[in-house]
């Protein structure tokens, strides 16, 4: 079955990924053993060595479910014993973002993976990676605050008056309500980031204001962009935003917009930040 | 309220590049389309009117050859270039800067990012990928093809082949031979590498234009996107087409034969313009041993 | 002097709220969070945000009948001045979200829409799609964020608080462990503000993000703040079992017409759309024809589980139900349920806007929490009244101050002066049971009405006692070398007799513990069962102390850190079980099969847990709340066997 949910173009090549897993989960065998291929690395600066698990696979399980099953038997598929895999979660939903990693060899959150769609067979094998465009911490966790920061780059928030009593806030009609919606699920997992060519692994923080920003953070400046109180910061991102590691940067690669987990219209955000940015530099050049 | 300069970046005080990012980003963006994609279309044009040059000479054509036709057209079209448009040093110049900062920036930008096509086979990502691929190749390409037949740095052509103008048609395939007759090993591999850079080129350019339109905010929207593609598209097949008629019109017919077809025409051009003092006609007629006019229908000329 | 500081333990809605108005009155303020704050909890909620407004002004609903509604609804167990305070603020609460851009749902004509939830007849529910509190955190995180660049929030995250330091009776700062480098260290500050969440974990698998353990109220509960209510825990009806968690499926499904049902015949194994309408039992609605589906939450969980567990009519012959939105129209169901749907389809591959969900109750909220005061507003009628009547005119009006006293030093102040809990660990609001859409009011609330409360406290109050600056610096270097003690002594795993290496995994702990709590302090509790209940627990932290830990890195050691959340998830256990054994009668979440009646006369009491470190053990008694406004009432939600109260509809149709 095709999600009903994403509108995916039935001919695209995430189509053709959704219906490879949905197949994979009607032919799971039930009450097998699997194998989880773990990119471990005990800390910043220490290498990195793979540990297979066997892991037993009940009804319904994600890798989060199995990861707890490790956790809990921290022994390698050879009899080692090793120590349990550390990793980042929070919700278990897909809402929070916190579980992102690249599962074989795609990024995306592990709450929402279940074991069906990827491993249905007796044995086969799950690859486990931290994503790559951030510091690994330990093993499976890795260090976003880049992610953070780069909403501090936009600006991104409504630079309201304060918190006292002042009435509502601005009308809005539904399209636009839908619009913002859409813009505002970005949980920040950074997947977007992860499969962008043009994203790539900085360490030295005084580097982060200069390298590329990423589809998310233009994204969300596209966001505050939008909304009526937000607009009055407008010029301010869009200066980011021309400047190096800006919206330039971008190399349309458009992988930001197929690995979302939430579906967030990225490229449609970078056109429209293009857009803007290339009105702002005739209104810069002309009249400020 | 809004700040117009950009903010600071932490480290070291901005660069010429920092200072004049936006500028030079989009310089390259618009120089990839003006002039060098449009010289792009008019040179492809030109060069494939090898093989269409038959039906481009009307009833002038109705008695030549597919081969002898092209030849004539092309022959035309070139006497044309180099005779009439104004300003030609100052054209190319123009546009052979272009190249070289459309290359030059293109070349740092590309630097900093990682294909990742292994993982994420995605037709866009295999597109940014090449995008890039070809964009080197396009640079290696179009740097040994003005060299050699624009420059005329004959040491890197194989066989002796010395382009001109006059002879445009044949002087180009002996330079693809690597003879006036036959393929040469060399020529071979000089073919070979026109091919591959003609069509990089032609990649570059069309998937270029489809970039192009969302840096520049043309099209916003996933659909606008799409339909953009299909233009670009087509606009890609079709130069593509033209590419490798061009490659195909200059390789099918050994030199020797187009210098026949061209030799006619000068011979009959001499007849039909007076020579004039310092022209290239005038030069031609110096150099070049005078042949009878043939008792073909005299053309109405240009 | 240096400047006062104030710490926020949290960064879910209430820590976010609180941290923005502390940081707004100039007092700079250091946020501690296990997880980026955008990601705790609270970005889980879904169904939405509870406020009167004009159109259901119009209707005849008003502040007052939220407020009424609240304490209706939970049993009449809360204190009922600071729920008046808070329902009269919620329209100003929402007012201030749409400032900083949350995208509510809009009506054609740009105005904010409203759904429906339950233990109201009028439509008070503010959304955003089904993400309601991912879009409410993100709104005050972009906040908070602009404080932070301008120097006036310092965010620690990935840092666990271990605990509270109080030196003559008040707060003046806290032990803090940086989970990656795993190093220890105190800070100091005048006030530190609670805002934990809840602690579903304790329950093993419940509708919380995996952080939610307690622990960190729990370890101000040892270091002797009281905990009220802790018998008083959530179970939503409608839940997705999981492998490793139970996903919520949010109360607006059934707000936006969704129907719960199972077939009438006992192991009826038909596809649910080939059972005919008259063959399908919709319980709720036949039970309850004036709330119908919108039952609250406490009164749907017993009749699921009293459907599926005493009649055996569960689907499949399993503890299962249906909540049936078919029969609404798909896109209507994208448009404002897509979030939720999409989690359903995502999880179990079915979409439920072609085939009925099957559900099932889990562990959801925790009523229950540390225990808090506060100052009584000006609004106190001599004798409380009746139950308002639905839609009549409000015997008051709105204005601020009304139920509690805006900037009293105490509102929602534990027993420690400086101590302060604010959210879903402030025990507060919720009574014996919490109505959907209040949560996140009562959150966001706590920041904004009582973050004033704070900046007062450490402006007018702390200093002039004994600043945490003048504190000796070996108070702090105490409490840092306890709790590197305990880390060692897990990291050692050794026992107190000193056997090394006894082998006792933490997990199985975990595990057993979970299973052993939704066994017994869930939906219906029993003495005998909570008694055995608690001996269990009592051999669990007999285990506890001998168990191994199963990584002895010194870098980012998440065992270690969720080994010691278990220690303390066993006293917050501990402290449920015994308050549900000594609740001695039913009352909204809390029904006991051996006291199935309400008792006002002994328990409309707020249970109060308090530990003592000597023995290591909870005590429980009961303390009279203020229940001066409004007269309790038998609670029946217009049940049919029971005697039917008359619910009046909103005056006006449509809407
Ligand atoms: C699935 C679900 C759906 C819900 N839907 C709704 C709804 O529709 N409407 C509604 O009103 N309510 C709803 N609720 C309830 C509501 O979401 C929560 O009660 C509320 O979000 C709690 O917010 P909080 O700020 O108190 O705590 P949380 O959001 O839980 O945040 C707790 C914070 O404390 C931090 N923390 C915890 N322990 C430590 C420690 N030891 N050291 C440092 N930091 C620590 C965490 O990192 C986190 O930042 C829902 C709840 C669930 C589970
Ligand atoms: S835009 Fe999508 S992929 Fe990127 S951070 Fe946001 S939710 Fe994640
Ligand atoms: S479109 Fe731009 S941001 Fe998105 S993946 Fe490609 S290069 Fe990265
Ligand atoms: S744990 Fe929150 S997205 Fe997976």
């Amino acid at each position: 079955m095709i999600s009903t949910f994403t509108n995916t173009d039935a001919n695209s090549p995430l189509a053709a990924e959704l219906a490879q897993r949905m197949a994979n989960r009607k032919m799971a065998k039930e009450g097998r053993t699997i194998i989880f291929r773990i990119k471990r690395c005990d800390g910043p600066g220490k290498p990195s060595r793979w540990e297979d698990f066997k892991v037993p696979v009940p009804k319904n399980a994600n890798v989060i479910s199995c990861l707890q099953y490790i956790a809990a038997n921290p022994v390698t598929a050879q009899g080692q014993q090793s120590t349990p895999v550390v990793w980042d979660s929070g919700c278990l939903e897909e809402v929070c973002g916190a579980c992102t990693m690249v599962i074989n060899g795609k990024v995306r959150q592990s709450c929402s993976c279940l074991i069906d769609d990827y491993a249905p067979g007796e044995g086969d094998v799950m690859t486990l990676e931290p994503m790559s465009k951030f510091p690994v911490i330990r093993d499976l966790w890795v260090d976003r605050e880049r992610v953070f920061h780069n909403l501090k780059r936009v600006k991104a928030w409504v630079p309201i008056d304060g918190t006292y009593y002042l009435g509502g806030g601005p009308k809005e009609s539904p399209q636009k309500q839908e619009t913002r919606y859409k813009l505002s699920e970005c949980m920040s997992c950074g997947c977007c980031l992860e499969a962008c060519p043009q994203f790539n692994l900085e360490e030295n923080k005084n580097e982060w204001d200069s390298a590329f920003i990423g589809a998310h953070a233009i994204s969300q400046a596209r966001l505050f962009n939008e909304h009526e109180t937000g607009k009055q910061l407008k010029d301010d991102r869009l200066d980011v935003l021309m400047g190096p590691g800006g919206v330039n940067d971008c190399g349309n690669a458009q992988n930001c917009v197929k690995v979302c987990p939430k579906h967030i219209p990225l490229t449609e955000s970078i056109a429209a930040i293009g857009r803007a940015v290339t009105v702002r530099a005739f209104t810069r050049f002309f009249k400020d | 309220m809004s700040t117009p300069e950009t903010p600071a970046p932490t480290s070291s005080s901005p660069g010429f590049m920092e200072k004049n990012y936006f500028l030079l980003r989009r310089l390259h963006s618009l120089t990839g389309i003006v002039p060098i994609g449009v010289f792009l279309i008019a040179h492809l044009t030109t060069n494939s009117s090898l093989l269409w040059g038959k039906w481009g000479l009307r009833s002038e054509g109705a008695d030549e050859t597919i081969i002898s036709g092209g030849v004539h057209y092309f022959w035309k079209e070139v006497q044309w270039i180099n005779n009439q448009i104004p300003h030609l040093l100052l054209i190319e110049i123009v546009l052979w800067v272009s190249i070289a900062f459309h290359s030059i920036l293109g070349v740092y930008y590309a630097r900093t990012g990682k294909a990742n096509t292994a993982r994420y086979a995605y037709q866009s990502n295999w597109r940014y990928s090449l995008q890039r691929i070809t964009g080197y190749i396009a640079i290696f390409y179009i740097f040994y093809h003005v060299a050699t037949l624009r420059w005329g740095w004959e040491f890197l052509i194989p066989g002796d082949a010395k382009w001109s103008a006059d002879y445009a048609a044949s002087t180009l395939a002996a330079a693809l031979r690597g003879s006036n007759t036959d393929f040469t090993a060399m020529g071979v591999v000089t073919s070979l590498f026109y091919f591959v850079g003609i069509t990089a080129s032609v990649y570059h350019f069309a998937n270029g234009l489809w970039t192009a339109a969302i840096t520049w905010g043309l099209t916003v929207s996933a659909p606008a996107q799409r339909r953009w593609g299909y233009v670009c598209a087509m606009v890609g097949v079709g130069l593509m087409g033209m590419a490798w008629m061009s490659l195909a019109g200059a390789l099918i017919t050994p030199p020797n034969e187009m210098r026949e077809v061209e030799q006619r025409l000068l011979d009959k051009q001499k007849v039909k313009l007076p020579p004039q003092p310092g022209t290239i006609e005038s030069r031609a007629e110096e150099s070049l041993p005078m042949t009878t006019v043939s008792n073909q229908g005299v053309s109405s000329g240009q | 002097m240096a400047q006062q500081r104030v710490i926020v333990v949290g960064g879910g809605l209430a820590g976010l709220a609180a941290s923005v108005r502390i940081a707004e009155a100039g007092t700079p303020v250091d946020l501690f969070s296990l997880v980026p704050v955008k990601r705790s909890h609270s970005v889980c909620a879904q169904g939405g945000i509870n406020a009167c407004n004009e159109v259901a002004r119009q209707q005849g609903y008003s502040e007052y009948e939220h407020f009424d509604e609240t304490i209706y609804g939970g049993d009449f167990l809360a204190d009922q001045h600071p729920v008046l305070e808070m329902a009269n603020w919620a329209p100003r609460i929402i007012d201030l979200l749409d400032r900083m851009g949350v995208p509510f749902n809009r009506t054609n004509e740009g105005n904010r829409d409203l759904r429906l939830f339950g233990g109201s007849l009028f439509k008070r529910t503010h959304f955003a799609g089904a993400t309601t509190g991912q879009q409410l955190i993100y709104a005050l995180d972009e906040q908070v964020r602009r404080y932070e660049a301008e120097g006036k929030v310092s965010k620690y995250e990935f840092w666990e608080f271990l605990w509270p330091i109080i030196e003559d009776g008040k707060a003046v700062g806290i032990v803090a462990q940086d989970l990656r480098t795993m190093q220890i260290r105190s800070f100091r500050a005048d006030a530190v503000v609670m805002a934990t969440g809840g602690n579903g974990l304790v329950y093993g698998k419940s509708t919380q993000s995996v952080i939610c353990t307690g622990a960190a109220a729990a370890r101000c509960y040892q270091a002797g703040v009281w905990y009220g209510n802790p018998e008083m825990i959530q179970v939503h009806p409608t839940a997705i079992p999981g492998a490793d968690k139970l996903r919520l499926m949010s109360e607006s499904a059934r707000g936006e017409g969704g129907r719960v049902w199972v077939p009438r015949k006992k192991g009826d194994t038909r596809n649910p759309k080939d059972i005919p309408e008259a063959e399908r039992y919709y319980f709720l609605e036949e039970r309850y024809p004036a709330y119908g589906n919108i039952v609250p939450r406490d009164i749907a969980t017993r009749e699921i589980f009293s459907v599926c567990v005493n009649d055996g009519l569960g689907v499949d012959g399993q503890n299962q139900v249906y909540l049936d939105l078919t029969h609404l129209a798909p896109d209507y169901l994208t448009k404002k349920l897509g979030g939720i749907l999409e989690i359903y389809e995502k999880f179990v591959g079915a979409d439920p806007r072609f085939s009925p969900m099957k559900i099932f109750p889990a562990v959801h909220y925790s009523m229950g929490g540390l225990w808090t005061t506060f100052t009584k507003g000006s609004y106190n009628p001599n004798d409380a009244l009746t139950k308002h009547k639905s839609g009549s005119r409000a015997p008051i009006n709105f204005d601020i101050g009304l139920g509690m006293q805006l900037g009293a030093p105490n509102n929602s102040m534990t027993n420690i002066p400086g101590i302060y809990a604010f959210g879903e660990v402030n025990f507060a609001y919720h009574g014996a049971n919490r109505l959907g859409a209040n949560a996140l009011l009562s959150c966001i609330f706590d920041g904004l009405f009582c973050g004033v409360s704070v900046v007062n406290y450490i402006k007018n109050e702390a200093p002039s006692k004994k600043p945490a600056d003048s504190v000796a610096q070996s108070v702090f270097d105490a409490a840092v070398a306890s709790e590197q003690a305990k880390v060692k002594r897990l990291m050692d795993a050794v026992d107190p007799a000193g056997n090394r290496n006894v082998e006792v995994n933490p997990y199985a702990i975990g595990k057993e513990l979970g299973d052993e709590m939704t066994a017994a302090c869930t939906v219906v509790r029993g003495e005998a069962r909570l008694k055995q209940c608690l001996g269990k627990l009592t051999e669990l932290k007999d285990r506890y102390s001998r168990l191994k830990l199963a990584d002895a890195a010194t870098w980012t050691n998440q065992s270690m850190s969720y080994t010691r959340a278990m220690g303390d998830m066993l006293l917050i256990a501990e402290a449920i079980a015994k308050g549900a054994l000594e609740r001695r009668e039913s009352r909204g979440a809390h029904y006991r099969e051996d006291h199935t009646e309400r008792d006002d006369a002994n328990f409309m009491k707020t249970t109060r847990a308090v530990y003592d470190p000597a023995s290591r053990t909870t005590t429980v008694d009961f303390v009279p709340i203020d229940a001066s406004l409004i007269k309790p009432t038998a609670r029946t939600y217009g049940k049919k066997e029971a005697s039917a109260e008359p619910a009046k509809k909103p005056a006006l149709a449509g809407v």
